[in-house]
């Protein structure tokens, strides 16, 4: 019996060596990109013309931080939160009542809370990922809220609407000295993260969570346990934002829940992570920068207003409306446009497609032809009818 | 608790959970017609209540007569998001990019709303705001009682356009099934604008009859959207006697709550509701066909 | 052959019920050991829904599945995955924005913790994902995104992706639904060289010729339970089978 393959014509040379090709291309701007942003990050601090521009660049990265941390569970699965600064502000708020209530040092107090969120994430999440789509952003909705609830009525234990002040790590430092030293340790902490994913991106663990996200029931089938590969993405995507909070806490010094427990932040992450493109490793970055500069920017010309939220609101509408994925993709498919052209299967002439079907043997017409289906896919897909 | 105090806060409860189901239908609405979690919502719910504060204290009107403005003006600005901004989000994503634009457009609005009217709290005075009445022996707020009784009013009208209706059968049929729905001629993108901007409309209601009780400020949708949005998955995603159902329940076990607990935590019932619906029954306990793994 | 070699995927008594529809009613059925399977029925029989309940899509209400000795009944479709089954879907699904290799590389058997953060694509997985893109014939689109391809290619890809498990028993729900004639003799020859390597079929099909030529086994499905099998010349002309399409 004839091999099935023997059946189809060789592929031409050109198809073959364009996504070699453009793949190289792609490695060496990502390197370029990388090296460009290390010298950015490394001379920003003696670049900075004072300390509130200094102060506005650590916001900056702690917003980039935040949302590669979520990029973690948004990106890689599909599940979008929008309460995800419930982490953020239970890694401030863990930080600072260790730091208040066991006297340890602020950073292994840092750490500590880490942990702490870690474990607080594993029951919450066994919960809210027993639904999708709609239903999760609800849940995750519903927990920030809560939390923002719980924190404002404890009193006691968190210092309610009057918030927590937590003790500088560096308390001999001058402020200028104090940012300096955050935007390292903020840098640090999203080179970690940026690792991190990137080392998920290329692993299996990185390649069934795609899968869960282009179709889980899919993935399910194909041998993917998706109950737990989508709880360890979420818990450790609870955990760096949560660190990322802790960090803040420490930075920052003054804790509110209206400002921890905020949806607008849990916003801002999405909102940068979509911006700069959900399925690239700097895409949060780039979004984070973007959008970190933009708000500056707002605060400085339109003071504390209302208005940031017509801002951010209009900014996120856009980018859904007419950028849903992202700015890098866009900007990759420019480049791919300016390069060497790989021949798209649509492109096939019908006299290369006679020719293919007549090697095939088959005879001219088929019944159906032969055009891009599309497929609905995506974690939301309903289950097949019931015959 | 005391039998008066149970029999005030039962009798609250309810009314409460009225305004409530007035609320989840509309939400469910979106929902059924455009598988769309409409975030906007409560947003516009006290949108429609700053416009009653304001017509009642700078225009000297009734708040309830700006129902005559906001219903169909709502309704209207429904018809337009649908067409306009939800119809060109592309089906594979329709899920996740909804929720973010619909969440787009409360930050939105709830700026606009503090852009305009500043960021302190409001309420109105009506002549009739501190008047009670007696029932079964428990005093209750004669304002609550009209908040209760446009609530009821709007549930049934709408509960009469669904199902004793042209309109209203066309309605079910997309929810339940755009293909089928289509394929025996109704017009499911018309019908789906339609829906929407009935869903608008009873914000408009709704924030109507919220203004003539209730403290407003423009973060204040914040502590609806989660309680609407816990009560239509408690209730099942797309029914909306299931929403209404649950609404209920929780209203009144919010109400009960507030006595030994406080107005804070009473609050939690709808996140407890959520934590165990999740657990036990994940596409709700009162909920048709729809409620299915969204 | 031993009694339990013979015995591969035995279903006992399987209930599904949705709303008040008995969609299987007390099913018994056993697929032959290293045969092409088929499993017919006109529209409503339950076919899809057995199909599922098999796989892990849907947990039945009652009743028992049982492969290689080891009960599967209401197992996650994963744990059906690594037991040695594979399966594809009715309305064929793929990874629309991942590349067909890629596409192919997803599927896993066992991953131990320590092999989570190992690159996805080593030498040896790449390889043998290429081999499978060869033997269905889509190999030179390996980094086309799948979401560009035609139905027919996606359904090609989507049994590359089930042979990429090393699957022992692989479950086809219609593969010649909306495919021309000349990929359906293409799936059909790939079906039965398969078998030939061993591997056992269950197929649930509507297009008569191609269960006629294929299968070694008929099962005739009506109303939530088997009412037929046998041969494909047996059950194609047995009464209660013209009965049952035929709605006399």
């Amino acid at each position: 019996m004839p091999n099935a393959s023997s059946t189809l014509a060789a592929p031409s040379r050109a198809s073959t060596a364009s996504p070699r090709g453009s793949r190289r291309t792609r490695r060496l701007v990502a390197a370029l990109a990388l090296v460009v942003g290390a010298l950015a990050v490394a001379l920003f601090p003696s670049m900075a013309p004072n300390a509130y521009v200094l102060s506005a660049g650590v916001v900056v990265l702690s917003y980039a931080c935040t949302a590669t941390s979520w990029n973690f569970m948004g990106g890689f699965t599909g599940y979008i939160s929008l309460g995800h600064a419930a982490y953020f502000g239970l890694g401030a708020y863990g930080t600072g009542i260790i730091v208040r209530d066991l006297g340890l040092p602020s950073f292994v107090a840092w750490a500590l809370a880490g942990v702490v969120v870690a474990i607080i994430t594993v029951p919450v999440g066994i919960a809210a990922l027993r639904v999708r789509g709609a239903s999760f952003v609800i849940v995750s909705i519903s927990f920030v809220l809560i939390l923002l609830l719980v924190f404002q009525g404890w009193g006691s234990f968190t210092g309610g609407s009057n918030g927590l002040v937590v003790p500088r790590p560096f308390p001999d430092l001058m402020r200028p000295e104090h940012h300096r030293v955050f935007f390292y340790l903020f840098a640090a902490l999203l080179a970690v993260m940026l690792l991190l994913w990137w080392a998920i991106d290329r692993s299996r663990f990185g390649i069934g969570l795609k899968a869960i996200r282009e179709d889980e029931d899919k993935a399910e089938a194909l041998g993917i346990p998706t109950r737990n590969y989508k709880l360890v993405a979420y818990v450790v995507s609870a955990t760096l934002t949560g660190l990322a909070g802790g960090m803040y806490a420490l930075w920052f010094g003054d804790l509110d829940p209206i400002f921890q427990f905020s949806i607008l932040l849990g916003s801002y992450m999405v909102l940068m992570a979509l911006l700069g493109g959900i399925r690239n490793l700097l895409g949060p970055l780039v979004g984070a920068v973007i959008v970190g500069v933009a708000l500056e920017v707002f605060k400085l010309e339109l003071g504390d207003t209302q208005l940031h939220l017509v801002a951010t609101g209009l900014l996120l509408g856009l980018v859904v409306l007419f950028m849903p994925d992202g700015i890098i993709p866009a900007v990759q498919a420019g480049l791919r446009r300016l390069g060497p052209q790989s021949s798209s299967i649509r492109e096939m002439t019908a006299g290369e497609l006679a020719e293919r079907n007549a090697a095939a043997g088959v005879s001219g017409d088929s019944v159906f032809s032969d055009a891009p289906a599309s497929h609905p896919g995506g974690p939301t897909t309903a289950p097949e009818e019931e015959r | 608790m005391s039998g008066s105090l149970l029999l005030q806060s039962l009798i609250l409860g309810v009314l409460l959970g009225g305004l409530y189901a007035l609320l989840a239908a509309g939400l469910t609405l979106y929902f059924g017609v455009m598988r769309v979690v409409m975030i906007a919502h409560s947003a516009f719910l006290i949108l429609a209540a700053y416009l009653a504060w304001y017509a009642s204290s700078e225009l000297g009107v009734d708040p309830l007569l700006t129902l005559v403005v906001t219903v169909p003006l709502f309704f209207g600005i429904g018809v337009l998001m649908q067409r306009l901004l939800i119809r060109r989000l592309r089906p594979a994503t329709l899920t996740m990019m909804s929720v973010l634009l619909t969440f787009a457009i409360a930050l939105f609005i709830e700026g606009l709303i503090g852009f305009v009217w500043g960021g302190t709290q409001r309420r109105i005075q009506l002549p009739y705001s501190s008047s009670s009445l007696e029932i079964f022996g428990a005093r209750i707020a004669v304002v609550k009682l009209i908040a209760f009784g446009l609530a009821a009013v709007s549930l049934l009208a709408l509960y009469v356009l669904m199902k004793h209706t042209r309109f209203g059968q066309a309605l079910r049929a997309t929810i339940q099934h755009p293909e089928a729905a289509q394929l025996v001629g109704i017009k499911t993108d018309r019908v789906a604008g339609l829906g929407f901007g009935l869903g608008l409309a009873t914000a408009a209601l709704g924030g109507t009859a919220l203004s003539l009780d209730a403290t407003i400020y423009p973060s204040l949708h914040w502590h609806w959207i989660g309680p609407l949005m816990a009560i239509i998955v408690v209730g099942g995603l797309g029914s909306i006697p299931g929403a209404a159902i649950a609404a209920l329940v929780l209203g009144v076990g919010q109400s009960l709550l507030q006595v030994p607990l406080g107005t804070t935590w009473a609050q939690t019932i709808f996140y407890i509701a959520l934590f165990v619906t999740l657990m036990v029954r994940p596409q709700g306990f009162f909920g048709g066909r729809l409620a299915q793994r969204f | 052959m031993t009694e339990t070699a013979g015995t591969n995927l035995t279903v006992r008594g399987l209930t599904k019920v949705f709303g008040g529809v008995r969609a299987v009613d007390g099913a018994d059925v056993t697929f032959h050991d290293g045969k092409i399977n088929a499993l017919i029925g006109p529209n409503g029989s339950g076919k899809t829904t057995f199909f599922n309940c098999v796989t892990g899509m849907i947990k039945p209400d009652a009743g028992t599945v049982t492969f290689r000795g080891r009960e599967i009944t209401g197992r996650p479709p994963h744990v059906i995955a690594h037991a040695g089954i594979g399966r594809s879907f009715q309305l064929c699904r793929v990874f629309p924005r991942m590349t067909v290799l890629d596409n192919v590389l997803v599927a896993i058997r066992r991953t131990r913790l320590r092999d989570l953060l190992a690159p996805a694509r080593t030498e040896e997985e790449v390889a043998k994902a290429r081999e499978l893109l060869v033997r269905v014939g889509i190999d030179h689109l390996e980094d086309t995104e799948a979401r560009d391809l035609s139905y027919g290619q996606q359904k090609l890809l989507e049994l590359a992706g089930v042979l990429m498990g090393d699957p022992d028993t692989i479950m086809l729900d219609e593969p010649a639904g909306g495919v021309n004639p000349s990929l359906i003799g293409r799936i059909g020859s790939l079906v039965k060289e398969l078998n030939a390597e061993g591997t056992t079929f269950l197929v649930v099909e509507h297009n008569m010729d191609l269960v006629m030529s294929l299968s070694h086994h008929v099962v005739v499905f009506d109303r939530g339970r088997p009412i037929a099998e046998g041969t494909p010349d047996i059950v194609q002309s047995d009464p209660r089978v013209l009965e049952a399409y035929l709605g006399v």
